[in-house]
């Protein structure tokens, strides 16, 4: 059954290349652009997939029960993995889906993030990872350690998006020029038409819930992962251990497909090499995202999309403190050059 | 007058980084061509455009992941 992954991230590949969801872009927009379209978006999936997957629970599809919060790995990574997706220009999901645009830019990203997960994970660093996840804080549940049941956080939760989300199409909309369509009907629809990123979150929060019956089914009782799967394909290919290959490394090479057939359909296809600083700039993100994912337990979507609809703490304080690292990392990035690059011609115009 | 950008290659957020250092050099009624092979670009400079006030005078794709678009200052 471990073949269903390829078909959900095909979907999910799929969905991301087409509806442009690029959660690197939404998290530094929301500083760069005061612009927190693509974070309400992430909430739309979650909100989707934590009614989905709790009622599949309630109905006994399958069990799932939250782990201990280690606290600390989780702030450390989780930031740590925030400056590195600003660095790769695309979290590891956007990384695998840009692969299959053809930029070489994400597969060099890609192979630094495959690289430092297997380290943490199985390698040389593996003892140190153990330890820095070790002390613990008591339970991950959020409704356990207050002794309530699950829908009491996850009811109130899809009621405060229900709003944000009114209050945000209320807003009067700008038209955002198009380009002119060349085809028609479906194809229009899939292929070319700009999809708005609120109906492409609500695919995804639904791929999302898919992913944890088709995952459950295999053998793996857990939704959408990317950085364990991604590290497990390395590990494979220079061990040979069979075993590695799990219903997770199926849903990511999916992904690659999906979003190379979407890009192909689409025209958007192309191998685009990129220059020596942007090459550096890729390795190092991709280093830091796999160092900081596998710290964190988890990357934009393990943590920042699954482990919150879990209702989990790690999910939710992973997802403050990756936020705050592409902040750090914009600011470095983005902001300080045009600052300096402004001080420099006011110098020289004076 | 016209100013024309190649940022083949950079991807986002850097196409529209540039363009909007561009266009800071340029007068009112001045365009600005950008010529883009990021693909999200093809979302987020129309937006920023429109967004800041500017016309968007062509905005074309060329060939396969490669895009052209023409704004002229507010």
């Amino acid at each position: 059954m471990t073949i269903t992954g390829i078909i959900c991230g095909a979907l999910l590949g799929f969905v991301m290349q087409r509806g442009r969801f690029c959660l690197t872009g939404g998290f530094r927009d929301m500083y760069l652009a005061k612009d927190n379209r693509i974070f309400y978006a992430l909430l739309i999936a979650i909100a989707v997939q934590s009614v989905g997957v709790f009622a599949l629970i309630g109905a006994g599809a399958f069990e799932y029960s939250a782990s201990q919060l280690p606290l600390f790995s989780v702030i450390i990574g989780a930031f740590i993995f925030g400056i590195g997706i600003i660095l790769a220009g695309g979290c590891a999901t956007g990384t695998w889906y840009r692969a299959g645009e053809g930029l070489i830019g994400s597969w060099i990203a890609l192979a630094m993030y495959m690289l430092m997960a297997a380290i943490m994970k199985s390698g040389p660093l593996a003892s140190f990872t153990t330890a820095v996840r070790k002390p613990v804080v008591g339970t991950d549940s959020i409704a356990d350690t207050f002794g309530i049941n699950v829908w009491f956080i996850v009811i109130p939760f899809v009621a405060l998006v229900a709003f944000i989300i009114y209050r945000e199409l209320k807003k009067p909309k700008v038209k955002i020029p198009q380009l002119k369509p060349k085809k028609t009907g479906l194809a229009h629809i899939l292929f070319e038409k700009r999809w708005n990123p609120f109906v492409t979150a609500l695919l995804i929060g639904l791929i999302a819930t898919l992913a944890w019956p088709l995952s459950a089914a295999s053998g793996r009782i857990f939704g959408l992962g990317i950085t364990t799967p991604s590290a497990n394909i390395l590990q494979y290919l220079v061990s040979g251990n069979v075993d590695l290959i799990n219903w997770g490394v199926f849903l990511v090479l999916g992904i690659f497909l999906g979003s190379l057939f979407g890009a192909k359909m689409s025209g958007e296809f192309r191998v685009r090499v990129p220059d020596a600083k942007t090459s550096v700039r890729s390795a190092l993100g991709g280093l830091l995202m796999g160092f900081g994912a596998s710290l964190a337990g988890g990357c934009s979507i393990g943590n920042g999309l699954v482990m919150t609809a879990m209702m989990t703490w790690s999910g939710w304080i992973a997802l403050v403190f990756m936020i705050l690292g592409t902040w750090t990392a914009s600011y470095f990035v983005f902001v300080r050059p045009g600052k300096q690059r402004a001080a420099a011609s006011t110098a020289v115009n004076a | 007058m016209k100013k024309t950008i190649e940022v083949l290659g950079m991807v986002c957020p850097f196409p529209l980084i540039e363009a909007k250092e561009a266009i800071k050099q340029l007068n009112s009624g001045d365009e600005l061509e950008v010529q883009f092979d990021c693909t999200q670009g093809t979302e987020s400079i129309p937006r920023w455009a429109v967004e800041e006030g500017h016309e968007v005078v062509t905005y074309e794709q060329l060939g396969e992941a490669s895009w052209t678009i023409t704004v002229k200052k507010k």
